[in-house]
């Protein structure tokens, strides 16, 4: 799935039409309706793509780079998909979903419920994170992040403005559209965590530019990360569009994305704690009383003593030396390196 | 005797040079009373106030001039030592003597160590010099707070308040909107923060003579348990250091009787030294912003009193410092509070 924007709430206003009419109606420049799947096809490990025209047979409306749709599930939630096809198309939507296993479940019913000819209810499109005009462009994704920079990149050339892409992810396998991306040649920097490491961030944006507008859609630890590299740049350089709650549930690291496994001594259980539930709400959902107030890593009232493991400390709070010690650990955001804690609790 | 809830291994202020003469002086200090005096050869002593016959306040009784103490309930009398001398109702000398902490007395301040003697080491000191600096000038006292000393120590890890509580001096926008560095290096903790091109607090708009937009510097460097100095600058926006106003705050926070703290302060800056209409203004100025910290702790004191172990407390990141200080003192006591089960001896009332 991908790029609810950092100010698109999880679930949008609907529109007058009630959900269930059998075909699309338009609000402005909005499309409330049933589209159909036409083709639905792997595109990386965990990433399908899914064709999508008007049940009705109608045009739909036309969108820009950034552009989204909301999806709206059977249970009434909605997900937001960037739209990745090509600009202008008024026939066909195109949207890329990644599986997680550990989201609220809307990827896991795109992916074993949606089929070739069968029908969504969806509503856009909807555009947070518009294309400005530039000379130049950066543009930066991770993982699933790729999908609204695709039709951005496909602008930018049409404009003959100058750009390149860093595309990162976990593996190559995991990497969508890396054909389609091939034929930009050098513009196009392809780097795996795996075969490469951590991205390198100062290397590509390089020295703050006043004719580059810098694009990112990622994992919260990619946008950090750029948000830190971009400080000394001018106002409006960088745009970014954010997973919803992808602090928690699209680590940049890799160790973030394991299940950890945290005993509880003093209590004699065991909690097994999977990527995107912090060790905190595993714990309280053990029924072990622990205090917490910010769930932010800031104040301290969650602080445990740590009997064995190592800690992946994420709080703001600890000095370097109460980290290096190993002891002790905020439980509301910091997690294990080894996947395996033994806490005082 | 149970445990005390104060740090008291750390210097504390203790009081200012000039407070202290050839008359006796109670000050509780982490809820010790202490009697302040000087002996005959001005060296400054400070003992507790508590006498070893019947616990009657010493500061109570008289010095001689050869710097006899007298008890002035039954006569216990003490030399300079404070070792009883004796006693008019008998021949014999009580063999009973005061217990004596440890003083630092540098550039018009003095530092009482309440805690174990053996600890007391001069080096965790901060550098005091700019108090008797010819280049330097400065303005002193100490403000009463019936608040508890964490309160106070929060006050001025976390000056984002200036923004709310002291928008007529020296608080404006920018403080509360500029994020800050803080660093711990061992059991300090300080912050530094950058305003850069900002419109001129009231303050420093008077008193230094500048107008919009400074540059204002405010480095914080906490001594924990009970120190704070404030570096500050005001500079035109532009200017390099060393140009520009330089003051310095220090803040001695020294835990009093139960929840009551002395707020120790002394103003500094490196400018026009000579103005006694500056130095006048700016000390009412101090006082004023002090009085409105104290109002403010006074009455958050009395929420935090009637809430004890009650509704938690929010934190947001520009609490960082205050809530790292907090830690700093939470750890010295932890640390005091094993040495203190450890020990299967009481420390011993003997002189030092
Ligand atoms: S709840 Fe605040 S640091 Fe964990
Ligand atoms: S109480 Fe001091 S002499 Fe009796
Ligand atoms: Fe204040």
């Amino acid at each position: 799935m991908t790029s609810p924007s950092a100010t698109a709430p999880d679930t949008r206003p609907l529109g007058s039409a009630a959900a269930g009419t059998p075909s699309g109606t338009r609000r402005g420049t909005e499309f409330e309706g049933t589209v159909t799947v036409l083709a639905r096809q792997a595109v990386a490990d965990d990433v399908v793509s899914l064709e999508l025209a008007a049940s009705s047979g109608e045009p739909l409306p036309v969108w820009q780079p950034g552009a989204h749709i909301d999806v709206v599930l059977p249970t009434g939630a909605t997900r937001q998909y960037s739209l990745c096809g090509p600009v202008g198309d008024t026939a066909h939507w195109r949207v890329a979903v990644l599986r997680e296993p550990d989201g609220r479940g809307g990827s896991q019913w795109i992916h074993d419920h949606v089929e070739e000819g069968g029908e969504l209810r969806v509503r856009g499109p909807r555009n947070n994170f518009p294309l400005r005009p530039a000379t130049r462009y950066l543009f930066v994704g991770g993982g699933i992040g790729i999908t609204p920079l695709l039709p951005m990149i496909a602008e930018a050339d049409a404009a003959m403005a100058e750009w390149s892409l860093l595309y990162g992810g976990r593996t190559r396998s995991s990497m969508a559209f890396l054909p389609e991306l091939e034929g930009h040649g050098e513009r196009v920097a392809v780097r795996p965590q795996d075969e490469h490491g951590l991205l390198d961030l100062a290397g590509f944006l390089g020295d703050p530019d006043p004719s580059t507008l810098v694009y990112c859609c990622g994992p919260a630890g990619l946008i950090d990360a750029v948000e830190a590299h971009c400080a000394d740049w001018p106002t409006g350089a960088l745009n970014i569009e954010r997973f919803a709650a992808a602090a928690v549930r699209q680590p940049a690291d890799d160790t973030a994305e394991q299940p950890i496994e945290v005993e509880l001594r003093a209590s004699g259980t065991t909690v097994t704690v999977p990527p995107g539930l912090s060790v905190l709400k595993a714990v309280e959902q053990a029924g072990v009383p622990v205090l917490s107030s910010c769930e932010e890593g800031i104040c301290g009232s969650c602080e445990t003593s740590v009997l064995e493991g190592e800690v992946d400390h994420r709080d703001s709070l600890l000095t370097e030396d109460e980290r290096a010690a190993n002891d002790t650990m905020l439980i509301c955001v910091s997690r294990a390196r080894g996947g395996r804690l033994v806490l005082d609790l | 005797m149970t445990l005390t809830q104060h740090v008291r291994n750390g210097w504390y202020l203790g009081a200012w040079s000039d407070e202290i003469g050839r008359t006796l002086k109670q000050r509780w200090i982490t809820d010790i009373p202490v009697c302040f005096y000087r002996l005959p050869d001005q060296t400054v002593t400070a003992v507790e106030d508590r006498c070893p016959h019947r616990k009657y306040p010493l500061s109570l009784g008289h010095l001689d001039d050869d710097g006899t103490l007298q008890c002035d309930y039954h006569g216990y009398r003490f030399d300079g030592q404070g070792v009883c001398v004796g006693v008019a109702e008998q021949a014999d000398r009580p063999k009973a003597a005061l217990r004596r902490f440890p003083l630092v007395e540098r550039d018009g301040a003095i530092w009482i160590w309440p805690g174990d003697p053996e600890l007391a080491d001069e080096s965790l000191l901060p550098d005091t010099s700019w108090l008797t600096d010819p280049n330097w000038t400065h303005v002193h006292g100490v403000v009463p707070l019936k608040a508890r000393h964490m309160l106070l120590l929060e006050n001025l890890l976390d000056l984002t308040h200036e923004t709310f509580l002291h928008p007529t001096s020296i608080g404006n926008a920018a403080v509360a909107a500029t994020p800050i560095d803080v660093t711990v290096d061992g059991d300090r903790v300080g912050f530094s923060r950058r305003m850069i091109g900002i419109e001129a607090p009231p303050f420093y708009e008077k008193s230094c003579g500048l107008t919009s937009p400074v540059d204002r510097w405010q480095d914080g460097d906490f001594y924990p348990p009970g120190i704070f100095v404030l570096n500050i600058r005001v500079a035109a926006t532009g200017t390099e250091e060393p140009d520009g106003f330089h003051m310095k705050v220090l803040y001695g926070m020294t835990p009093g009787r139960g929840n009551e703290t002395h707020d120790f302060y002394a103003l500094g800056r490196d400018y026009l030294i000579d103005d006694q209409e500056l130095t006048k203004f700016q000390h009412e100025q101090q006082l004023a912003v002090m009085q409105e910290d104290v109002d403010a702790l006074e009455a958050q004191e009395i929420m935090y009193a009637t809430d004890p172990g009650g509704t938690a407390e929010s934190s947001i990141k520009s609490d960082l410092a205050a809530l790292r200080g907090r830690r700093a003192v939470a750890k010295m006591l932890a640390r005091e509070q094993r040495a203190q089960q450890d020990a299967r001896i009481p420390h011993s009332r003997a002189s030092v």
